[in-house]
């Protein structure tokens, strides 16, 4: 039975209703209306539902809403926005690191929480820290080339 | 799409009529001159948006745009914006921007100003559909008259206001002056095009003829002199992209109308099973349920919230592994149909069609009976699946009287007429809003979704929103087809090639039946033969190229990028590889020798110069060590586009994997619209038919599709993707007009890396994918 859930996302607490069970993909996209991250597989196998728990980059569609109480939840809306995009969007955008633009989601999301923990990544870092997102457009170069150039801002970020 | 930023809000819904109100208020004076359904209005307000949600029963109409008309195609705004309305629509390619720049080019207009609405029926004209690398090439030159006619339009007025002849006026960047002068602010000597055309529609005639990708648009208007262009071909940013690396742009996923319930499809347990019996029990108790959806062999479940539709769903046996016809409170018929996997390759052959000859040259049977070596190959290619990482969505919103639809289709003005028959609905009472979906490489499901939609939306009397589950998508998505294909060959004392013959037998890739259509006993859309995919260029003596075209075979298959020309493109250009190899010769020299068209041999030369290409004969024997090199050539023609690709790879005996390391491509789509768009595409069209060639399968056992997944289904990661794809643009200059980039760089992947394994292991592999234990397997045998 539907109960209310408490969630922070972005920094901001709200109450849901919603089942225990239920996805957090869904409470994201259908009852808070963020549409950064998005549903690809329902699976864990793709990637492009990506959220931060806590900092650590999750796969919403395979979290239960209610295990991520008391969390600090952050989606790609709590990175930037197109006024003021963070410096990993703004890599993108630089890379013009997108073609349809579904996967970004998991691409943004991973590359931060890695970029966060590892500030001085070689290309085989990244590449192996995106290795279980999939793209299907074969945007991989220009991705690779983003979050490399996103790592200097890390990397000179004191 | 590239949104007006006021009206980034999506067509025919609320959200989007706010934003049109917002949009009057910050910008005055635009309601003049407003026909109820223009397409400036459209722009800014859909006619849907007028409908109430909860229908009235009214039959409802949604008339379509007049081309010969040139609000038809822009509209310009009092702040000195403008949009270009088009049918054509966005799939990832970054088409829009093409087009818009091409619009932009003719008008004189700032492209960063220039915005484009796609798709949508109420707003745009049918282009016909966006596939077969064809926006740019049809669209392009439909668009550059229609700007063209604009600009001249735009000038005429000018001169009546400014009082002085056209020939006196220059325009920039959307500013009218008179000899250049910009004016600095003197209203008498200079005028934007929004002032001049002060919120009102333009509703000129610039005339129209022929219909789709053959309708000539303002056939008087006088385009620019390629030479002074200044827009086409510059690299310009996709106004997309800052929305989508933040959230805050909108696909049809994200779409949400008033009153609208979720649906969830449970597909049938084999592709031709029956529904026997569905057992209801439970499926009140979860919560938000609403209904289940039955009409013969479709089966749906419609609810309140999406998890509680998954639920439901799931109960009925909508899961990635079913483990038989009862698996499910849904009971169905134990169809056992399709082919045994491993009889695939002798169903193609023996299935029924039409023979279409595309060579036939001299005697090729006595040429073999006199040759001094002959070959024989067969190279066997699978189903594939589109894979889009967004699985298949539409909304439908269906009452008495009028369908509407919020979809990501690449082909919203044919969707419109397949609905309308689906549901025994005038056309005019139809309307297909397009929002941007998930890319899509084809026809996947994007279009069969709208008909679940459409089918639940009927049955319950709300909007519902439908989005296919992974294992949907994956499991009945239309495929690209299998195909087999026999080569032989023949070779003289003196290496050159005296006989060859190509047979292949090519399923429909056209099959554009909605699956829901074939499931309530309905059927809607044509299955159609497979056509010849190839492009032989080739001046060998004596040759026989035949391409038997079949129905369906199995499964539903339409085209996936480059539809079938991938697959053919791998047998003919490595089947000439093995032939250059039994010569003992070079690979691009021994092309070169028998090719005569311009283009293919500068691509071909190109890539060759790129790459830094040492002639010498493949395979120079096995390489010491686990790692062995090697480098594959291929080429194409696709529809006028000439692609040459090298690329050198890395082969692990002990494993059998695969590295593609470098690679080289020249390509030749005459004139570059939008330079970085184009490597955008061919970086996309190298990596993914890296993915099609090194692991891509569909498999299957007698009842239906088993690889439901990407775990079963594979595709390429991070960690095998190239060191480095260099491009090379050749005969990219005004003389050559632009032709397509969306798909032509996929055709020559496969047999070049066939060609480089062979180069450097001495095996060739014949049948797709390249997995690791097949890989293993042959080099076993070697």
């Amino acid at each position: 039975m539907p109960g209310t859930i408490h969630l922070k996302v972005n920094g901001k607490q709200h109450a849901v209703e919603a089942e225990p069970d239920t996805m957090l993909l869904y409470v994201l996209r259908d009852q808070l209306g963020l549409h950064g991250p998005k549903f690809g597989c329902g699976l864990s196998q793709c990637g492009a539902c990506t959220v931060h728990l806590d900092g650590a980059a999750v796969r919403s569609c395979v979290l239960p809403a209610a295990a991520a109480e008391g969390r600090a939840i952050t989606t790609l809306e709590g990175l930037g926005s197109v006024d003021k995009p963070g410096p990993l969007q703004q890599a993108f955008i630089d890379e013009q690191a997108v073609q349809c633009g579904y996967c970004i989601n998991g691409m943004i999301m991973t590359a931060q929480a890695f970029l966060d923990a590892h500030p001085n990544p070689s290309r085989d870092d990244i590449k192996q820290a995106l290795d279980n997102n999939l793209c299907r457009c074969g945007t991989h170069m220009r991705i690779v080339r983003a979050v490399e150039r996103a790592a200097k801002h890390w990397k000179h970020a004191p | 799409m590239n949104a007006r930023p006021e009206s980034a809000a999506v067509p025919g819904t609320s959200d989007f009529d706010a934003s049109r109100r917002q949009f009057l208020k910050t910008s005055g004076g635009l309601v003049l001159g407003f026909s109820l359904f223009g397409p400036l209005a459209a722009m800014a307000e859909q006619p849907a948006t007028r409908i109430p949600a909860s229908p009235s029963g009214a039959a409802q109409a949604f008339p379509a745009v007049d081309p010969a008309r040139l609000d038809a195609w822009l509209a310009i705004h009092p702040d000195n914006t403008a949009t270009l309305f088009t049918g054509k629509v966005e799939q990832g390619n970054g088409s829009p921007n093409a087009l818009a720049q091409i619009a932009a080019e003719e008008l004189d207009f700032p492209f960063d100003r220039l915005y484009v609405v796609m798709g949508t029926t109420t707003s745009t004209v049918d282009q016909g559909p966006t596939y077969g690398s064809m926006a740019v090439r049809y669209a392009g030159p439909q668009i550059r008259h229609a700007a063209a006619a604009g600009r001249q339009v735009l000038l005429s007025m000018a001169s009546k206001r400014l009082r002085v002849p056209v020939e006196q006026l220059t325009v920039r960047d959307g500013v009218v002056s008179v000899g250049g002068d910009s004016g600095h602010g003197d209203k008498s000597r200079s005028i934007t095009y929004g002032e001049l055309v002060d919120g009102k529609r333009l509703d000129m005639t610039i005339g129209a003829t022929g219909k789709t990708f053959d309708m000539k648009v303002a056939p008087d208007a006088r385009p620019k002199d390629p030479s002074k262009y200044t827009i086409v071909g510059t690299s310009v940013p996709r106004k997309d992209i800052p929305g989508k690396v933040t959230g805050e742009f909108t696909y049809v996923h994200d779409v949400k109308v008033p009153n609208m319930l979720h649906g969830r499809v449970v597909r049938p347990y084999g592709i031709g099973s029956d529904l026997l019996e569905v057992d209801e029990s439970g499926l009140r108790d979860i919560p938000g349920f609403v209904a289940v959806v039955r009409q013969r062999n479709f089966l749906g479940v419609v609810a309140e919230t999406e998890w509680g539709a998954i639920k439901a769903a799931e109960k009925l046996g909508s899961k990635r592994v079913r483990k038989g016809p009862a698996d499910g409170q849904a009971k169905w018929s134990d169809w056992r149909g399709l082919p045994a996997a491993d009889a695939l390759w002798d169903t193609l052959r023996h299935a029924s069609g039409k023979d279409t000859t595309v060579a036939k040259r001299g005697n090729v049977d006595a040429a073999l009976r006199g040759a001094a070596k002959t070959l024989k190959a067969t190279y066997c290619t699978p189903f594939e699946t589109h894979g889009s990482i967004g699985p298949e969505l539409a909304i439908a919103d269906v009452g008495k009287g009028y369908a509407k639809f919020w979809a990501g289709t690449q082909m919203p003005h044919q969707a419109r007429r397949d609905m309308a028959e689906l549901l025994d609905l005038p056309v005019e009472n139809v309307v297909v809003n397009w929002v941007e979906a998930s890319g899509q490489y084809g026809r996947n499901g994007l279009e069969p979704v709208m008909a679940d939609a459409a089918i639940m939306s009927r049955a319950v009397g709300r909007p519902v929103r439908v989005q296919w589950m992974r294992w949907d998508s994956h499991g009945w998505d239309p495929k690209e087809p299998p195909i087999v294909q026999d080569l032989e060959g023949a070779l003289d004392h003196a290496g050159n090639v005296v006989a060859w013959r190509h047979h292949m037998w090519v399923p429909t890739y056209s099959d554009t039946r909605l699956l829901a259509s074939e499931l309530i006993g309905k059927p809607v859309g044509q299955i159609h033969l497979g056509d010849a995919a190839i492009q032989y260029e080739y001046e060998f003596d004596h040759a026989d190229v035949v391409s038997h075209g079949e129905g369906r075979v199995g499964l539903i298959t339409s085209w996936m990028r480059a539809p079938g020309q991938f697959e053919t493109t791998y047998a003919m250009e490595a089947f000439v590889d093995e032939l250059a190899a039994a010569a003992r010769q070079d690979p691009l020299a021994f092309r070169l020798k028998y090719l005569k068209e311009p283009r293919a041999i500068a691509v071909l030369k190109a890539a060759a110069r790129q790459y830094g290409w040492e002639s010498r004969p493949a395979f120079r024997g096995k390489q010491s060590g686990r790692l062995a090199t090697g480098r594959g050539i291929a080429w194409v023609n696709r529809d006028g586009s000439r692609v040459a690709t090298i690329a050198d790879v890395v082969v692990d005996r002990d494993t059998g994997g695969i590295r593609v390391k470098r690679v080289v491509v020249a390509h030749d789509c005459g004139l570059v619209v939008s330079p970085d768009g184009l490597r955008n595409q061919i970086e996309g069209n190298i990596i993914q038919s890296i993915s099609r060639t090194l692991h891509e399968e569909i498999a299957f056992d007698r009842a239906h599709v088993t690889s439901r997944d990407w775990a079963s289904y594979p595709i390429l990661r991070f960690n095998e993707i190239p060191d480095s794809i260099e491009m090379v643009f050749v005969n990219d200059s005004a003389e050559y007009p632009s032709n397509g980039g969306g798909e032509p760089s996929t055709c020559p992947t496969a047999a070049v890396i066939s060609n480089a394994v062979y180069d450097a292991t001495g095996i060739r592999l014949r049948q797709k994918p390249f997995r690791p234990e097949r890989v293993k397997a042959a080099l076993a045998h070697a």
